[in-house]
């Protein structure tokens, strides 16, 4: 009986002693833990899958190169369903439980803006492909960064290449959303610095007809008209510019003038000559080319491009940091990514040049990276194509 | 000057194609005197079938006889099956499980097409322009076969022994049934033919633009508006309605802006069950 207890508390004794003691010893040897919260299923279930494999890419190829500190990284994967309850549940697994320093690709705006108050409270890294101008602009104290440009940027751009085809009278047709306001204020900037005026409507994306709404902009004489709809709505207006015989040049975002759009139309006339505009990864980019690799995809999407640039941005932003915290994510990320520096388009090389007290400059897959005080980025690349018998011809990437 | 003339003429041609759908609309509610509201799934319905005939190579005609027939046998069975055995309970019921219809037909044709919009194949044409006024050729044909359609509609009414019993049954159905009319023929006829209106209806409103499952939907309002406005249950009051209500719709987007014209069906409801809620032409001015 006597033996028995002793034998029980010198058990535990030793138990106690085997996990505490080398503690600290242990801590060097844990692995770092990151993870991605992308959408794998709901809306944006075909973007989350491939983006969790980009950013399970380099984690392998640090973790061959040795590392990150001298510790293993360990990526964890969640699914937010492009749902915020469901991105919240996910977020609060990854911080409480995994106790990750960062969260990687939230996707949908609803989503970020849902996941985004547990990271800053618990100091965990959030960086996000969501568009919507709002996410910024929250109280985030740092531990935020965008990859995906916001409307703002979208817009003037947008902007810049209209005043490029030589236009001098803008006109744009939009239905109400989100956007609405800023695109207009956004243009009402950019356009007149160029010597080009701007006028605008607001349509309704249900009718059927846009006769008068096409009268009313052809009487303002426009040589320029932004379609900034959707593609339902979009295909009529298409229709009855054409039908009213107009004669300048149409301008709209890819996400609506798509393939779709022109199979609809079902005229190559109605269509000829019109320009897209979209977003675009860095195409012909080292690190571009290292994503194309990675997922196995000839074009892979700008999102996937983001995620890959956020997982190597982490990384050796810890690895400047001395840390593998949120908080040294935070104080490193813009010095490991902007600011001059050697060029490195990879984590491997951005660390192998930290390690040896080299200043690095990184530039991505989705562009170079840059961010402002509130985290969005300054500068990303666009495409631009133009339609041409029915087809998406390239006009530029800049 | 120009620019509200032009607008009233393309209200001209929206009402024309509005005319159609209304027409059958407040038919039905002459004869089973309730508001159909399956009417936007029917037109849906209608433009889908429509779009599928002429797919196939049906002419313009062909394919709106598809259209009618089609329209005509989905709401004739709903008519059977849910609305009628309801309207026993008051107009109310009824009404509400036809919205419910409405979303159910809605949804079948999402099951079959998808979501994305979908276009006659028709060719687009440049307008032809008298003066500053400029018309388009398709509009002109789309607004001939709506028109034609009225005046066989209306010949109908007043000429056939089933359009005089049409008549006599929205305007006393006891006498009527004491004349030897039956009832159910006539409310079944209604309902054929009132929703038969309404897919041609649905189909010609996508001629010129795009359909998708939503069609019925987007013209909901502006269909019950311009019976309403018109007096429910008149046809000729349907056709002034929709044309009334056409008009006002596009000349809010000079006035008010394009992202009100949802409330010009509103307003205009609104007006008339205020002023006069009988309607312009009354309830019953066959």
């Amino acid at each position: 009986m006597i033996r028995n207890r002793i034998g029980r508390r010198a058990a535990l004794v030793g138990g106690v002693a085997a996990v505490a003691s080398p503690a600290v010893l242990r801590a060097q040897t844990d692995p770092i833990k990151i993870a991605t919260l992308t959408p794998l299923t709901g809306a944006g279930g075909s973007y989350g899958p491939v983006m969790a494999k980009a950013a399970a890419s380099v984690v392998e190829e640090v973790n061959k190169a040795g590392g990150v500190l001298g510790r293993r990284v360990v990526l964890v994967s969640e699914d937010d369903q492009t749902s915020p309850e469901a991105g919240v549940r996910a977020a609060r697994k990854l911080i409480d439980v995994d106790k990750v320093a960062a969260i990687l690709g939230t996707w949908a705006s609803s989503v970020t803006t849902a996941v985004a108050p547990l990271c800053w409270e618990s100091k965990t890294f959030l960086c996000t492909v969501s568009g919507a101008d709002s996410i910024t602009q929250l109280p985030h104290q740092g531990f935020l960064v965008r990859t995906q440009p916001n409307s703002r940027l979208q817009v003037t751009r947008v902007g810049e290449f209209i005043l490029s085809l030589g236009a001098k009278k803008v006109f744009t047709m939009i239905p109400q959303t989100p956007f609405t306001q800023s695109t207009f204020d956004i243009l009402g900037q950019v356009l007149p610095k160029g010597g080009a005026t701007h006028q605008s409507l607001i349509y309704d994306d249900k009718k059927t007809t846009y006769r008068t709404e096409v009268d009313q902009a052809l009487r303002t004489q426009p040589d320029v008209i932004l379609a900034n709809g959707y593609t339902p709505d979009t295909v009529v207006l298409l229709k009855d510019l054409y039908r009213a015989g107009f004669k300048g040049k149409i301008l709209g975002f890819a996400y609506s003038i798509n393939q779709k759009l022109v199979d609809q139309v079902g005229q190559n006339e109605v269509v000829e000559g019109v320009y897209t505009f979209a977003p675009s990864p860095a195409e012909g980019s080292g690190a571009y080319e290292r994503v194309k690799a990675a997922v196995g995809s000839a074009n892979p999407d700008p999102y996937t491009s983001q995620v890959y640039d956020h997982t190597n941005l982490v990384l050796m932003s810890m690895a400047l940091g001395k840390a593998a915290t949120g908080e040294a994510i935070r104080d490193n990320i813009r010095k490991v990514t902007q600011g001059g520096g050697k060029p490195v388009d990879n984590a491997v090389d951005g660390l192998k040049a930290i390690a040896a007290g080299e200043k690095v400059d990184y530039s991505g897959a989705s562009g170079p990276c840059d961010f402002d005080a509130k985290g969005d980025i300054l500068d990303c690349k666009f495409r631009y194509e133009q339609i041409k018998a029915g087809k998406f011809t390239l006009v530029k990437i800049a | 000057m120009d620019v509200v003339v032009q607008a009233l003429l393309n209200g001209l041609v929206s009402g024309t194609l509005l005319a159609v759908p209304a027409i059958g609309f407040t038919a039905m509610f002459a004869v089973l005197r309730f508001p159909n509201f399956s009417v936007s799934g029917v037109a849906t319905l209608g433009a889908f079938a429509g779009y599928v005939a002429y797919g196939a190579g049906l002419q313009m005609a062909g394919a709106l006889a598809v259209a009618f027939a089609i329209a005509g046998v989905a709401g004739l069975a709903f008519d059977k099956a849910v609305h009628l055995p309801l309207v026993r309970q008051g107009a109310l019921p009824a009404a509400i499980a036809s919205i419910a219809t409405g979303l159910v037909l809605e949804n079948v044709v999402r099951l079959g097409f998808g979501n994305d919009p979908r276009g006659y194949d028709r060719p687009i044409a440049r307008d032809i322009r008298l003066g500053d006024l400029r018309v388009s050729p398709q509009q002109l044909e789309t607004m001939a076969l709506a028109l034609g359609l009225m005046l066989a509609v209306f010949a109908a009414l007043a000429f056939t022994r089933i359009g005089k019993a049409m008549r006599a049954s929205a305007d006393n159905p006891e006498l009527a049934a004491l004349k030897g009319i039956r009832p159910e023929r006539i409310a079944m006829m209604a309902s054929f033919v009132g929703m038969g209106l309404v897919g041609v209806g649905g189909m010609l409103l996508g001629l010129d633009s795009s359909i998708d499952p939503l069609t019925g939907t987007r013209i909901l309002l502006s269909l019950f508006a311009a019976a309403v406005l018109g007096g429910l249950g008149s046809a000729p009051g349907a056709v002034l309605g929709a044309f009334l209500i056409g008009m006002a719709e596009e000349l809010s987007v000079l006035v008010v802006g394009s992202q009100y014209r949802a409330a010009v069906g509103f307003f205009a409801i609104l007006i008339v069950l205020t002023v006069r809620p009988r309607g312009l032409l009354g309830e019953r001015a066959f």
